[in-house]
């Protein structure tokens, strides 16, 4: 047997989010659907299930319903059996300490307990939030030849990002010598992916010598590196990181390529497609005589009798003859009714549009949303779940549609570039 | 609220009959894909679900990896809990039992320990072949009501096709629900009447283990329609005729299977497919592994069905497509049925072909064209080869499954076979 078996994973899962805007209202970000048919969560879950690790651990905190419906029993990735088990990790109210978690390193200290449950080796941290494909496996190997206390995923990320994440400077033989934590001026362009893997023992201890210590990154890596082993584990690949609309949608549109550098089948990722509880599974996606679809992925369950380009649709989305769907992002059992257009949108589950609307029209895409500016300035209009957008109605760009918005909150016929409802 | 089921299912999923020739060497009907994603079996599974019956059993006697895989563990129909379960139940040796079943009713007297085990008010006998939608609890509930010892489900078929049948005479007593049957004559040369049977028969056990006795007593022949249908009549029980008006697809022939697959397609099909609320095995090769279909630049859909995990860059129009199915750039799939893991290599043509699993067309290569005067034949690919680029296959033809690459001839006739 593998001693692989010694390594416990804990899969960080509560973060908010928020620059997904609406669809971060309904669910926390790793529980946001991508690529069709999966979750954001999938991508870390299968890897891990692709590495062999057998416990994990999700601690969850911000809207965790369709997290915890989707994980169900851990079955969809082979996590169930005697041996293997996925559980959720909700913050508690403890005898002293009822906080919510305040940090990456917080988090953990509050499942003490769950670690010292389940007897390991080493603990792997990783979050939920990513999308690509790593073999953790590789990993802990490295760390175990290192003799390294904590190794960290890093990867080479353009100088312009660099400021949003954790920097190291490696040394000849790969141990991280310098940190620093979102730097202003950057002095490497080597990032940390915030995938750890501690010894356990020495987690244990840096947990409980540091008490008031809540995040890795910003308290204790710096800590550990200037006194004990951190090594650094080389990434390369595709690796994405899709925290904002913006960076959502071209990572969704990544999949179209003819050669795409990101895979979710070839890539061993897995869904978990009973959670969506239905009564009946899907049938096989349905295109009309008149459909015309190009550049697309469309998922089973689908009606398509219109035009669909450059665009991915989830589960059960109905496209309406006449209607046409250009460069959009389209989630679960939408009905875009007969001649609607809807061009460079993102729509949550049950939206509808009714009959010839318009959703993303006009050229004026560099007019931000006017609430929302940071959040959408490219030209992206979105759509909240189960909106219901009456016939006729046309949405300008950078537009922002919230969740269940009825029929009655649409005043006007016509919604103006970087407009809210 | 009773948790103890009253009804006991049987699925006879055994019989092979040569029905389908090469897509049925190594499967039993039952588990021969259909629709995109489903085997046939997930049928009458889905029909059993929704009908709040949870209790069911599999006869089968064919060697069938496929159709234990596709089973599992009951999971994907909710089969499974205290008194919800699916057991296949295959011929056994034990002392004064060493048979091969040797007809559908011999498969259910050979298990009539397990049906005494269960002891069900009522035992509804189905054929596992057979697509159709349907709630049995209409068809038990007139059974109560008539305290009949056997109610079989009847369809009108066309006169001229319904030698094929078991066929029933059933009188007015209950109009258009069903009513007694006063004759029935098992694939008469001459029919006099024409509701044929379904294979679907809800029995009272404790009748049915007389007349069960009384057949293996006397007689040589063990079918339900051939011998335990006529005894029951013989002997003046209470048999019933119980009305369908629904779609049934019965396929005995490849081109009858092949229009069945057509009957999900059109603009107004006749197989309502997404309201007959079907579920499969998503575990069973994989399905919930792949992704959405994806769609190249250049390609053309028209009126076709295609699941998850596909690749298309060519061109498809009527056909439906089993996850896995790749048609690249300059291919044209028309007519056609592709199961799991198909590749149509560049420029081929694929046109009215029932393609077997993990079989890959060469580039350029033609299959069902050929100058063709009359109705074209559909042909049929055995599952695992290799047809070499530039080959030409023509229509009506059969390819066995699994010949080395070099046994196809480059050119094969249309209605030839190739072994």
């Amino acid at each position: 047997m593998s001693s692989l078996e010694d390594t416990l994973v804990l899969l960080l899962a509560g973060g908010v989010g928020s620059r997904l805007n609406i669809l971060v209202k309904p669910r926390a970000k790793p529980a946001v659907p991508f690529a069709g048919l999966y979750r954001i969560i999938d991508f870390s879950l299968s890897n891990v299930m692709n590495s062999g690790m057998r416990q994990v651990g999700v601690l969850t905190q911000y809207k965790p319903l369709s997290l915890m419906r989707h994980l169900g029993t851990g079955e969809a990735w082979d996590f169930s059996g005697r041996s293997r088990g996925v559980k959720i990790l909700p913050p508690s109210t403890g005898f002293r300490d009822s906080d919510w978690y305040r940090g990456t390193a917080d988090a953990i200290r509050h499942n003490l307990n769950f670690i010292k449950a389940h007897p390991s080796r080493e603990v792997l941290v990783l979050s939920g939030d990513h999308i690509y494909r790593m073999d953790l496996h590789a990993m802990v190997e490295h760390h175990r030849r290192n003799n390294a206390d904590i190794t960290i995923a890093m990867m080479i990320v353009p100088e312009s990002q660099i400021h949003q994440f954790g920097t190291g400077i490696i040394n000849t033989e790969g141990r991280i010598v310098e940190w620093e934590e979102k730097p202003k001026v950057p002095r490497t362009n080597l990032a940390s992916m915030g995938i750890y893997v501690f010894n356990t023992e020495y987690l244990i201890n840096l947990l409980a010598e540091n008490k008031d210590e809540v995040d890795f990154g910003m308290h204790l890596v710096p800590k550990a590196i200037a006194r004990d082993n951190v090594f650094a584990y080389p990434f390369e690949g595709y690796w994405r990181d899709v925290g904002t609309i913006q960076a959502y949608w071209e990572a969704n549109m990544d999949l179209l390529d003819d050669e795409p550098e990101i895979s979710p089948e070839a890539w061993g990722i897995r869904p978990n497609l009973e959670s969506e509880q239905q009564l009946a599974d899907r049938i096989p996606a349905r295109f009309t005589a008149g459909s015309k679809v190009s550049r697309s992925m469309i998922s089973a369950g689908c009606v398509i009798e219109g035009e669909v380009e450059n665009s991915v649709l989830s589960p059960g989305v109905k496209v309406g003859p006449g209607c046409r769907i250009r460069d959009s992002i389209i989630l679960h059992d939408c009905v875009i009714e007969e001649g609607a257009t809807v061009d460079l949108a993102i729509m949550d589950k049950r939206v509808t549009v009714g009959k010839g609307a318009a959703i993303g029209t006009g050229e004026n895409r560099e007019i931000p949303n006017r609430k929302y500016p940071d959040h959408l300035y490219t030209g992206i209009s979105l759509i909240g779940k189960e909106a219901e957008i009456p016939a006729g109605t046309v949405v300008g760009r950078n537009c922002i549609i919230n969740p269940w918005s009825k029929q009655d909150a649409f005043t006007e016929k016509v919604l103006k570039d970087g407009d809210t409802i | 609220m009773k948790l103890k089921p009253g009804t006991l299912a049987m699925i006879l999923a055994g019989g092979r009959v040569d029905d389908l020739g090469v897509l049925t060497f190594h499967r039993p009907k039952s588990a021969v894909p259909f629709g995109g994603f489903a085997r046939v079996i997930d049928f009458p599974l889905s029909n059993l679900m929704n009908s709040g019956l949870n209790r069911v059993a599999i006869l089968s006697q064919y060697r069938s990896y496929s159709l234990i895989n596709h089973i599992g563990i009951g999971a994907a129909w909710d089969m499974i809990g205290r008194y919800r379960g699916i057991s296949i139940l295959p011929p056994y040796l034990g002392y004064g039992h060493s048979q091969w079943y040797r007809g559908s009713s011999d498969a259910v007297y050979q298990n009539l320990d397990f049906i005494q085990y269960i002891n069900p008010e009522q035992l509804l006998i189905l054929s596992g072949d057979h697509v159709y939608h349907m709630d049995y609890r209409g068809l038990i509930n007139y059974h109560r009501e008539k305290d009949a010892d056997l109610t079989m489900v009847c369809l009108k078929v066309p006169m001229n096709e319904a030698h094929r049948f078991g066929l029933a005479d059933i009188d007015d007593e209950d109009g258009e629900r069903g009513g007694r049957v006063v004759r029935y004559r098992e694939k008469p040369e001459k029919p006099e009447y024409n509701w044929a049977s379904m294979t679907v028969f809800c029995f009272k056990p404790k009748v049915l283990y007389q007349v069960l006795e009384a057949n293996i007593r006397d007689d040589a022949s063990y079918e339900f329609g051939h011998d335990i249908i006529p005894r029951m009549m013989n002997e003046n029980r209470r048999v019933y005729g119980y009305k369908f008006k629904g779609y049934w697809g019965y396929s005995r022939t490849i081109e009858e299977y092949w229009q069945t697959n057509m009957d999900l397609l059109g603009p107004d099909p006749k197989i309502r497919f997404a309201d007959w609320k079907i579920r499969t095995n998503l575990e069973h090769r994989g399905i919930s592994d792949c992704q959405p279909l994806k769609i190249g630049k250049h390609a053309a859909i028209s009126d076709s069905l295609i699941y998850n995990g596909c690749i298309v860059e060519g061109q498809v129009e009527r056909s439906i497509l089993f996850p896995g199915a790749r048609v690249e750039k300059g291919a044209r799939v028309k007519d056609s049925v592709l199961f799991f893991n198909n590749v149509v290599g560049k420029g081929a043509l694929v046109d009215k072909v029932i393609s077997d699993v993990n079989n890959t067309f060469g580039r350029e290569v033609r299959v069902g064209e050929g100058d063709i005067s009359g109705p074209k034949h559909a042909t049929v690919i055995g599952w695992n080869n290799f047809i070499k680029a530039g080959t030409i296959i023509g229509s009506g033809c059969t390819v066995y499954p699994s010949l080395p690459s070099e046994k196809i001839p480059k050119q094969v006739e249309s209605g030839e076979v190739v072994r």
